[in-house]
Order: structure tokens, then sequence, then C-alpha cells
């Protein structure tokens, strides 16, 4: 509908060894229009027993999404970009297919409203040519949004990586994660 | 959604035929032979058989879908199990809930819960007066002798009547005018939302969100138009009107199918889904490793390992478990784990 | 007269705390706001740039300013739910008076006005004029902290005002005074970037002031080594080169045995040593004897973090370092300071590009609010109310007669003890909540009940405005214009983005009428905030927190300036120090002997564990505001008692569990957080919380010789494990603080 200024050399880079679990980005991301007032952005600690420790993640946006695979009623759509959205809420039946299945743990259900949720990679604020709300605030920057150039130049130690293997199942994604230099994958054992 | 239609599905497409025949059964011996047949809605006729092909047929690839087909069966089995009683009670209670009523919009947003409810009522009430009509099971007829009353025939079947003039007629006669009013209103409802909502801006397309709204208000103004025909100006327009309001009909029973209205008969699965989860529940939950949590049910757990691997993914790891048996939770906190390994390794976590 | 005039919980059903969340699909304007006003977060001494939406005289929402310098568009959860402070149903929309049994009413502010000035003249023919005291806050901007004092020595005549900053950097600031004759960081913390090795003492600034964590982490990006010097595993300290897990109170025993291990390898920079400083030869003589054994000791620090920690240091070429509360909160704070500020000067590593050293300020304007004669013993321009010429010089300013300018005054808490034992009568506060933020509160509360009348200037009803006699609805930091001065230096412009609601006044003109109806009216003759202003910079000129060459003009277009700026055509002085003329008396930097000493309550067989206190991201300060809004309560709801297993399991106390923690002071109890991450002799519990909640029922009173700081981060306590388990009950009241 309205003319997208969605800039395709942007991308988005995670570091969460950065991340002090301040939670900027969940109140920020509950500001993201699209999702009124509802945060989709998953923060917490790894274990609070003996670390303060913690993660935050976005939606990875696969290649091949997990999520709109398992999806008995098509609600997941990819974008040309390569940014996959949040559930239509036309379609949806909320039941929690994508929440259990995506690796990442990233989907979430509304009960009540019988409804999935996701990040769409601030998709109000993206398509506008703005920075998502996370990597705005996110004080550490653990959260980045910018260019492969930027982020090489700023963080010469380390190497933007999109592929990961659980298992047996390699996971190629649109958001990067931040790896030392000569790391192509991440293995989660 | 396209790429389904790109190869004929041959179990869907004879399906789709069973489906389009057995309407036209049906308006054969519900209309006793074409007896009570309205010849001035062929036209209705044909665009319904049409849409109920592309439904069925839509329906059936759907149903074929590795996760909507293990749903399916689950709901089935499930509905169908000495469970029966509560299930179908609990189903159907859900059904005018949340199919009829819709009340779970409403924790999305209430004024859109009101937008959607108007326009969903006025829809189902105007298919409820439309299809038997169409369908000729329903016609309306004078006796000799009295030319006020008329009687409602169902299936060739007299069954009550009313006078002409009476407020009964009134109601009955403008039936489509009140479905009409309720779509225009709650579509105007969405529509404003997405005028005004920046979310919605963002993310809506022309085909999937407001050519429906548009063509739903086109066919309520176009309808209210031959009302306002034979109301005001004598029926001197109606030609006109009647061949406007068949055009925009005919083009949304064609693209039902295909479009977003399709979601009116996927909305059903959402008791499937309640179901499921409700026996799954009963049959006991996963605990999550890692939080020492309940997290789902540890039927869906095991479900989706095998829809998975239908759908060619292999979340299996060497030691025997599967990514798969951890909660969201567990699965970031897994990720954030195997990162601070590999950074902890490299001697550095920044630069 | 200052008892609750009805029961705390009627109160709080009128008044709250309440949380307030936004609504779904946020506040009417929030897509389409009639404007975007570029100010500041209120909520530390970072003042991070940011956009309020403002949508009918209301505001709406915020949106990052990605192009104010220091912080590029970044924020903490404080300053992204900063905007719902404003809208609260809470807010308190006119004066009100206390009415017995009734609680409190809604008067005019004709009324207020009266009974007030009233109560101040009864009261100061009655007792004196100190015998009225003000207390203030650093939250407030610059314009108001400086008509404040000018306000007290001029409309009230009063010896008796001090201010919040005397439980934040006071500290800091005596220390800084001492070494360099200013009290400023001395560096913008762009100098960070590319410093070698960073020290980070008692600055949990991960939760604190989040957003200078991205200098942190560029500068460890860029190869920094980062040392951590906490009790507790901070989120910085998790993944630090070095984590010395101090024992609350060590802190002048770990840098006086780093200060010798420099001079023994002689990693000294002699020729700054030998001519720009003075007193380092009886500062290293007072550490002779500060071996590493002794050190371990004392500070629970193993030698080897010690020794490679100093080496760190001793070794590099740039460097910053950085505390905070931590090593400030003590009766020994400003040792503490001179003892790592000896360390910079030994290395000489000062006035250079990535050479540091400075304090984070806590406080919105910790740092402007300290400087233009806020303080007991302070006159504009960090000038000293004891020094002739420094109140000629002001007096002229007023236009008083020098000797009608009080003289020094009491600090916070001695004004607490003051009216303790009957000298103080009257007391008028704005932008301070002594009740849940001074040590020892049961003390306070007491106190606060002998008052003969108090007056308060807020926007909510806080824990200590509940025993006021008078409560004025002032101005929130959206409602008023001015500039306040950040942690590192800069001058930064507070925009107004709406007016006051209903019949809310600014605080301002609060202040200016009671003046005025005290017959200084033609004293406080500001028609703007400018104005008040550019009196400031008269004031301050000459002084050494010069503001002189600081206009509004400049600040809009520059983004700030850094003080010292004395004149119109000087840039502002972002670095400190790099003509190495230092403001003290001979021009040269002072180390300053520190001998070790213990804190004023030590662990003993009765009490033998350490409590400490500090923050959490989600709440600033006493939580006059951040407690009222509900996704910043949610977050962390109610203060807990962070313990180690160990010394958990020696009292059996499983995580969860209720634990009655007694202080000589008072007991409280606290649901235990069972954690790793904290030294195993050492307790900590957050303050912000007021009422049964309170950890400040069980902290001392005890103070700083000098900058007359309390002792928040260090006493001695007993451990009680109850049978109980913390209840959803207490997590989900918490925040209202009930008696």
């Amino acid at each position: 509908m309205s003319e997208t200024k969605y800039n395709q050399e942007m991308a988005f880079f995670v570091d969460m060894q950065r991340c002090i679990g301040c939670h900027a980005c969940e109140m920020a991301c509950a500001e993201c229009e699209t999702n009124g007032q509802e945060s989709m952005i998953h923060v917490n600690y790894v274990d609070r027993a003996v670390s303060t420790q913690t993660t935050v993640q976005v939606c990875m946006h696969c290649e091949d999404p997990t999520c709109a695979n398992v999806c008995p009623a098509d609600a997941i759509h990819q974008d040309d970009f390569g940014v996959v959205h949040s559930a239509d809420t036309s379609r949806c039946i909320g039941c929690s297919n994508c929440v259990l299945a995506c690796p990442f743990g990233v989907p979430k259900k509304m009960e009540e409203a019988e409804l999935m949720m996701k990040c769409n990679m601030c998709y109000d604020r993206t398509s506008a040519g703005k920075k998502p709300m996370c990597a705005t605030v996110c004080p550490s920057q653990a959260l980045y949004y910018g260019t492969k150039e930027e982020i090489e130049k700023m963080r010469p130690d380390s190497v933007p990586v999109n592929s990961f293997l659980f298992g047996k199942q390699e996971v190629n994604t649109k958001v990067n994660i931040m790896m030392p230099k000569g790391t192509h994958q991440l293995i989660i054992e | 959604m396209y790429r389904l239609f790109k190869t004929l599905n041959r179990v869907a497409f004879i399906k789709a035929l069973i489906a389009s025949f057995a309407v036209i059964a049906l308006v054969l011996v519900g209309s006793r032979n074409l007896q009570n047949f309205d010849a001035a809605l062929f036209a209705y006729l044909v665009g319904t058989i049409f849409a109920v092909f592309g439904i069925a047929y839509r329906y059936s690839v759907w149903l074929q879908r590795p996760s909507t087909k293990l749903y399916w069966k689950r709901s089935m089995q499930f509905l169908f199990s000495k469970m029966f009683i509560p299930y179908m009670l609990r189903s159907l209670k859900l059904f005018f809930k949340n199919i009829l009523a819709q009340r779970f919009i409403a924790h999305r947003s209430r004024t859109r819960w009101i937008g959607h409810f108007l326009m969903a009522t006025g829809c189902l009430l105007a298919f409820a007066i439309t299809i038997p009509l169409t369908f000729g099971w329903i016609n309306f007829e004078l006796k000799p002798g009295d030319d006020l009353t008329y009687y409602t025939m169902v299936f060739g079947f007299e069954t009550f009547s009313f006078k002409l003039g009476s407020m009964m007629a009134f109601v009955t006669f403008h039936g489509l005018v009140w479905c009409s009013i309720l779509v225009t209103i709650g579509a105007a409802i969405m529509m404003k939302r997405r005028l005004t909502n920046g979310g919605l801006i963002a993310t809506q397309t022309f085909a999937d969100d407001w050519l429906p709204l548009i063509l739903l208000i086109a066919i309520s103004l176009t309808g209210l138009g031959i009302s306002y025909d034979y109301t005001f100006l004598g029926g001197r327009t109606y030609q006109f009107m009647a061949v406007i309001h068949a055009i925009v009909v005919i083009l949304f029973l064609v693209w039902l199918p295909f479009g977003k209205f399709f979601h009116i008969f996927q909305r059903v699965a959402q008791l499937g889904a309640n179901l499921y989860k409700t026996e799954g529940a009963r049959r006991g939950m996963a605990v999550c490793p890692h939080t020492k949590e309940e997290f789902a049910t540890q039927t869906h757990i095991d479900d989706l390992k095998l829809v998975t691997e239908k759908l060619g993914f292999d979340y299996s790891k060497q030691d025997g478990s599967n990514h798969m048996n951890l909660s969201p939770e567990g699965k970031r906190s897994a990720l954030a784990k195997a990162h601070f390994e590999v950074r902890k390794k490299s001697g550095k976590f920044f630069g | 007269m200052a008892k609750l005039p009805v029961s705390v919980d009627k109160i709080i059903e009128e008044f709250g705390p309440h949380k307030a969340y936004p609504p779904q699909g946020g506040f009417y304007g929030t897509n389409e706001p009639d404007k975007l006003v570029k100010t500041h977060c209120c909520y530390c001494g970072m003042q991070c740039g940011i956009q309020l939406k403002v949508k009918d005289n209301k505001i709406a929402g915020f949106e990052p300013w990605m192009e104010f310098p220091f912080n590029e568009g970044r924020l903490c959860p404080k300053g992204v739910q900063r905007y719902m402070q404003n809208n609260h149903p809470d807010r308190l929309l006119s004066p009100i008076q206390r009415v017995e049994g009734k609680g409190f009413e809604p008067i005019g502010w004709d009324q207020a006005m009266d009974k007030t000035v009233s109560e101040i003249k009864r009261i100061q023919k009655t007792y004196g004029n100190d015998a009225f005291a003000m207390l203030s806050g650093v939250s407030l901007t610059n314009e108001k902290s400086y008509m404040i004092g000018k306000f007290a020595r001029v409309a009230l005549k009063t010896a008796n005002l001090d201010y919040n900053g005397r439980l934040c950097m006071v500290s800091a600031g005596g220390g800084n005074k001492k070494a360099f004759g200013l009290d400023r960081s001395s560096n913008s913390w762009a100098d960070l970037k590319h410093a070698e090795v960073i020290i980070v003492a008692g600055a949990n600034i991960s939760e604190t002031f989040p957003t200078l964590t991205h200098y942190i982490w560029q500068a460890r990006d860029n190869g920094a080594k980062l040392i951590v010097v906490d009790p507790r595993m901070i989120p910085l300290a998790r993944t630090a080169d070095l984590h010395l897990p101090i024992r609350p109170g060590g802190d002048s025993a770990l840098f006086g045995a780093m200060l010798k291990i420099l001079v023994d390898n002689d990693w000294l920079d002699h020729d700054f040593i030998d001519n720009h400083t003075s007193g380092f030869a009886e500062t290293i003589e007072a550490v002779k004897d500060y071996d590493l054994e002794w050190a371990e000791e004392q500070t629970g620090i193993s030698k080897e973090l010690i020794l490679e920690a100093a080496t760190m240091w001793g070794k590099a070429k740039t460097s910053f370092l950085l505390h905070a509360r931590g090593i400030e909160h003590h009766t020994k704070g400003v040792e503490n300071v001179l003892s790592c500020i000896n360390l910079v000067l030994a290395t000489g590593r000062i006035g250079k590009p990535y050479c540091g050293y400075g304090t984070i300020t806590g406080q919105g304007n910790g740092q402007g609010g300290r400087e233009h004669g806020h303080k007991c013993d302070q006159l504009p321009g960090n000038r000293d109310i004891t020094n002739p010429e420094h109140r000629k010089y002001i007096s002229e300013v007023w236009g008083i007669d020098e000797k009608d300018m009080p003289g020094k005054g009491l600090t916070a808490y001695e004004q607490i003890e003051a009216i303790h034992r009957g000298e103080i009568k009257g007391l008028i506060s704005i932008c301070f909540n002594p009740l849940v933020s001074l040590p020892n509160n049961n003390f306070v509360r007491e106190a606060l009940d002998k008052l003969e009348f108090y007056v308060c200037i807020d926007t909510f009803l806080c824990e200590t405005a509940r025993h006021a006699d008078i409560v004025m609805a002032g101005s929130l930091h959206e409602e008023e214009e001015g500039t306040v001065t950040t942690a590192e230096g800069r001058v930064v412009k507070i925009n107004e983005a709406i007016t006051p609601p209903h019949n809310a006044r600014r605080d301002g003109e609060i202040i200016m009428e009671i003046a005025d109806r005290l017959g200084a009216g033609d004293k406080f003759n500001f028609a703007t905030s400018e104005d008040i202003f550019n009196e400031l910079r008269v004031a301050s000129k000459g002084g050494t927190a010069d503001y002189y060459g600081i206009t509004y003009q400049r600040v809009e277009e520059n983004m700030g300036v850094f003080w010292p700026c004395p004149s119109l055509d000087h840039p502002g002085t972002p670095r400190l120090w790099e003509d190495r003329n230092f403001e003290t008396p001979d021009g040269k930097a002072h180390f300053n002997p520190v001998k070790y000493r213990p804190a004023s309550e030590v662990t003993d067989k009765e009490f033998p564990v350490v409590l400490t206190t500090g923050r959490v991201v989600s709440q600033y300060l006493s939580g006059t505001s951040t407690r009222r809004i509900g996704k910043l309560v949610d977050q962390y709801p109610e203060p807990l008692l962070e313990i180690h297993p160990k010394l958990a399991l020696q009292y059996g106390i499983e995580n969860r569990d209720l634990v009655k923690v007694k202080t000589r002071r008072g007991e409280a109890y606290f649901p235990a957080h069972v954690v790793e991450t904290i030294r195993e002799d050492t307790v900590f519990i957050p303050y912000h919380w007021g009422g049964k909640s309170s950890a400040n029922q069980l902290t001392i009173g005890n103070l700083d010789p000098i900058s007359k700081i309390p002792e928040f981060k260090v006493c001695a306590c007993q451990l009680f494990p109850t049978t109980e388990k913390g209840s959803k009950e207490r997590t989900d009241t918490a925040y209202q603080s009930w008696l």
C-alpha cells in the first residue's frame, strides 16, 4: 500500500554478550506501532542463580522459516525483503505450532487474543527508513542496526554470522549474530 | 498460497467436483425440481457453485499440509473419544463465543471487535438469507382469493405467513437492508483503523486488506440502491441497480476462495486447536529441561517433531535429544550459552 | 503537627502510588503528535537526549533523538518509560492541605500561600530564622537550583538549606575540590573510547547509567581492559577482564595497596608528579605498609587479583578511572575518592586525550545542581559561603547587604537530627523524599512528626509529603524550561513540552510567589527561565564553575556546552587540565595521604553479616515517579535480599524464603534471592522502596566528616530465616510503601 523506504543495505546484528539485561529494548519494542504496546523481544536471565548473564532475542528472520512451515493456517508470510511477518490476524488460529517449533524461541502466543505475535523488525519503522526501536535504544548496542561496513569498522575482531546448527538442522537467517573472527556458524549442542 | 494452484491437486479437484455436484443436487431437491427456483437469480447460482468448488478445492489442499492434516486428524480423534460429550459442549460454547461472536478479537482491540462483529454478523445473516433464496429453497407465495397474506414456502412446504404491510413483512423483506447497514458500519470502522493506525498502515496491502472492505461496502451500497430504487424511485432504475449489484456480488463469490475471505472457513480450525490443547493437557505436559517448568503439552511437542520431519527439518541431536524439547526460553538460553562459550574460547568478549 | 492525618492505606488509595500503563495501542495522538519536543530524560546524570511527542498539551509518547551526541537515540528502560510520568492519575492537580482525620483536601493557591507564609513568619519570629529549614533536590534544573539557593538566603533568610545531593556525590565533590580545586568529572565520556585500561569502582553502570555502557563497550572493542571493583558480579563485571569482588568498606585499602605497587615498580610519571603535583611524599608514606597480604585481608580480594589490577593500571599508556556511590557512600567517602585520585595523579594520566578520571553523578542534575548555591556551605559558581570575597560578590549580584547573607548551615541529615532535637521547627522541601532516601528512616519519621509546620512542593504525594501540612502541586521536568548539567559537565537544554495540568504550577513560579509574599519580590523578578539563567551566568562568573559564556542560544546550537566557559567566545571545556593549571591555590594537583580505616560499623559476633544497598535498573532514587510507572514496577516489583548460596546454606535460607534482616536501627523482611553473584559475607538490598520494604530502615546515619554523606553502603546486620515464602501480596504492594 504505502511506498516502502525499506533499505536493504541495512542489517541487524546481535551480540548477546554485550547485553546488560536492562530491558530497554523490551520497553521500546512495545512502542512499535505494529504491536500496539505488546513487546515482542525477549530478554531473560540464562541462569540467574549463578550468573547475571542475560540474553536478548529478536526474530532472526530465517531464510526458510520453520514457523511459517509448521503454520497450519498459512498465517506467516515472508516478504520480498526477507522479513518474516507477524501472524496474519485473520488467519492465525492460535495453535502455537510456531511458538514451539521456532528454534530461537521467538514467537509469542497471546492467549486471550488467540493470536501469535512476533517481531517483524519494526516494519513500521524500517519500511519508513528508520531503525527498529530495540536497536535504536539498546544502551549496550547488543542490538545494532546498520550496514555491514559500519559494524565491521566498529568491531574489527568480530564477524557477523548468520548460520546456526541446532542438532542436525542448519538454519540460515537474515539477522546476524556477532562472533569471533574466523567463525562461520554457531553450533548449539 | 498461489503456488498451491500451480499444479492441479487431484484429490482436491475430485472433492471440489463432488461438493459442486452436491450443491446442484441440493438445488434440484430443495426447489422441487426447479419449480420454486427464481430464474432471475441464475447468475448468482452459477457464482455460488463456482465459489463452492473453489472453497472445497482450497480447503482440501489446505488439509493436506502436514501440520493441518495432523491437527485435523487429532481434532477428530480427540472429539470422537470417550470425552465426546464434554468436548462437544466445550466446542459448541467456543463456537458461539469465538466463531459467531468473535470475542477473541476484543482482546486484540475493542473497536476492532465491534467493527469485525458488525461486518461478520451482517455477512452471515446475508448468507443465511440469500443462499436459500438463490437455491430455491425458500420462496413466498400468495394464495388465490387473499392477496394480502404472504406464505413462506421452505423446500416447497408451507411454513409461516404474514400480512402485507405488517411489521413482520417490513422486517422480512428488508432483511438484506439491515445486513447492508451492519456491514457498512463495520467496514467503515475497519477502514478508519486502516487509515489511522500506524502499524496497520505499514503492513497492509491493497489486495489483502483494502479490497475485501471495498467489496463488502460495494455489495452493501448497491444492494441498498435496489431498495432505494423500489421504495423511492418506483423501480425506474431497477435494471441498472440490479445489474450493478449482481456484478459485485458475483465478483465477491468468485474471489471468495482465493482472498482474505477464505479465513471465514479456516477460522473453525480454532476450535480444533483448542480441543487439541485441552486433551493434550489431560494427557500430560512437557517440562523444559532448562527452565524445569511445564511449557506445552507433550502431545504437541511429539506431534511437532513428526510434522517438522515431514517438512524436512531435523532438530534432533547427536545425544538422541531434540532441540524442540526445550521451551522457548530454554532455546534462547541454549543459544546464549553456546555463544558465550565461543566468545570465551576465543579469549575476547569484545571487538 | 506532621503525623499522618489518616491511615496510610487511605492516603495510598487517594494519592498512590498507583501503577500507570499506556493504553493498548498507545496514547491518543502518538501516531500524529502536534509536535516533537527535544529535551532530556530526567532519570540520571547521563541526561540522554529524547524527543517527547505532544498532543493537545499532553505527552503522548516519545521518539528517539538520534542526533544528540551523547546517546544518539540510546535509552535505558527508565528513559523509554519516562513519558509515562505524565498523564498520571496520581498527579497532584492543586495545592492540598492536611485535615486531621480526613486526609488531604484541595485548597486554593492563595490559601496555601497565606498559610505557608504566615507559618514561616510565626516560626522564624518565635524561634529565629534558622529554625525554618529548606531541603531541595538536584533533579531540578540549574535555574531552579540557583533560585532556591537565593530564595533560602534572601527570602527565607535561613542558613539551613541543603539538598539531596548530600546523599549522592558530595564525597566526590569534596575529594575533587581537595585534589583539583574544582568539582567536575575531568573529561567528557568521549575520552573513554581509546583508554587502554578502565577502572570502574563502585559504579553499577549497567543498571544506574545504562547508556554509559556503550562507551565502555566501545573502548573494549578498541582493546581496552576493563577492571570492575564491586562486591557483586554486576552485569558490567560478568565479562570484565578483572572483577575485584571487594568487601564493602575496603576501597581505600585496595587503592592504597595499588598505589604502593605502582611506587614499588616505578610505574610513575615523575615529570608530572614533580612539576604539577604536591603532597606525593606524604601520600606514599601513608601506604608504605600496605602490602598485598594486608590488602587481601582488608579488602577480601585475592592478592593475585590486586596485583594484576595494579599491573594493568601501572603499565597502561592511557586510562580512565570512574567511580560512583559505591565508594562514596561511606564515612570515609572523601578518603576513598582521594585514594582513587592518587592512582590517577601517580601515573600522570589526566588532561590528555583518552586519559581521564571522574565520578558519575547519579541524579538528573547532580552536576549542575551542586554548583550554584544549593548546598548549605555554598554560593553560585561553586563559591564558599564562608569566604568573605565570595560573599561580597554574590551579595552584590543579589543586591543585598553582605551582613544579611546567612552563614553555613546544616547538611541534610544534620537538619533531620536538628529537627529531632527540636531546634528546627519548620521545613519547606522540594524534590526530595528523605523518608525513603535517608538512612535510618524510622528516626527520620520521628523527626518529621516533630515539625510544627511542613510544606512540600512536589508533583506526586511522595512518602515524605504524606507528613506535610501543605503540599503545593509543582511541575514535572517537561513542564518548565531550563538547563541541566550532565555528569560529564555538559550544560544541556530542558525544553518545556507542555504546561502543568489543571491547577498545578511551575516550581519556579511557586518559589517566586513565596519569595514575593515574604517581601523579597524585587529580588525575584524573573519573567522567564532564561532571565534566571542569565543572572546565574553573572553569579557564577569568576567562580570555578564558570557559566558566564554559556547562553541558551549556544547550548541549543551546539547541543550542549561544557563548563568552565568564562566568556562568550570560549568554546567550553570538555577535557579539563590540558594546561596543567589546576584550580588549587598553588595551581598544582594535590596528592592526599589516605590512611585506611574501617567503616563506622563493622561486623561482629552479634551482627555478623555485611549489609550493602544500591539501585536496580528499573527504578530511580526514592521512586516517587518510577514507582508509579507500571512497566518499571513490574520489571523489579519488590526489593530482594541478594545472598550467596553458601551464606544462605549457613542460615538454612532457600530462594524466595522471607528473611528478617535486623540491624541496630531496625528490622525488615525481604524475600531471599540466592545467587552466586555476590560475596559470601555480604548481602545486598536495593533502596528505592518506602515503608515496610525500605532498606533504609536498616542503614546507618553516620556521616563522612568532610562531605557529611551517610554510610549507606556498609553496616552490620543479622539474618533470621522465617518459615514463610515471599508472597504475591507482598510483591504486588511493595511499590506503594505500606507501613
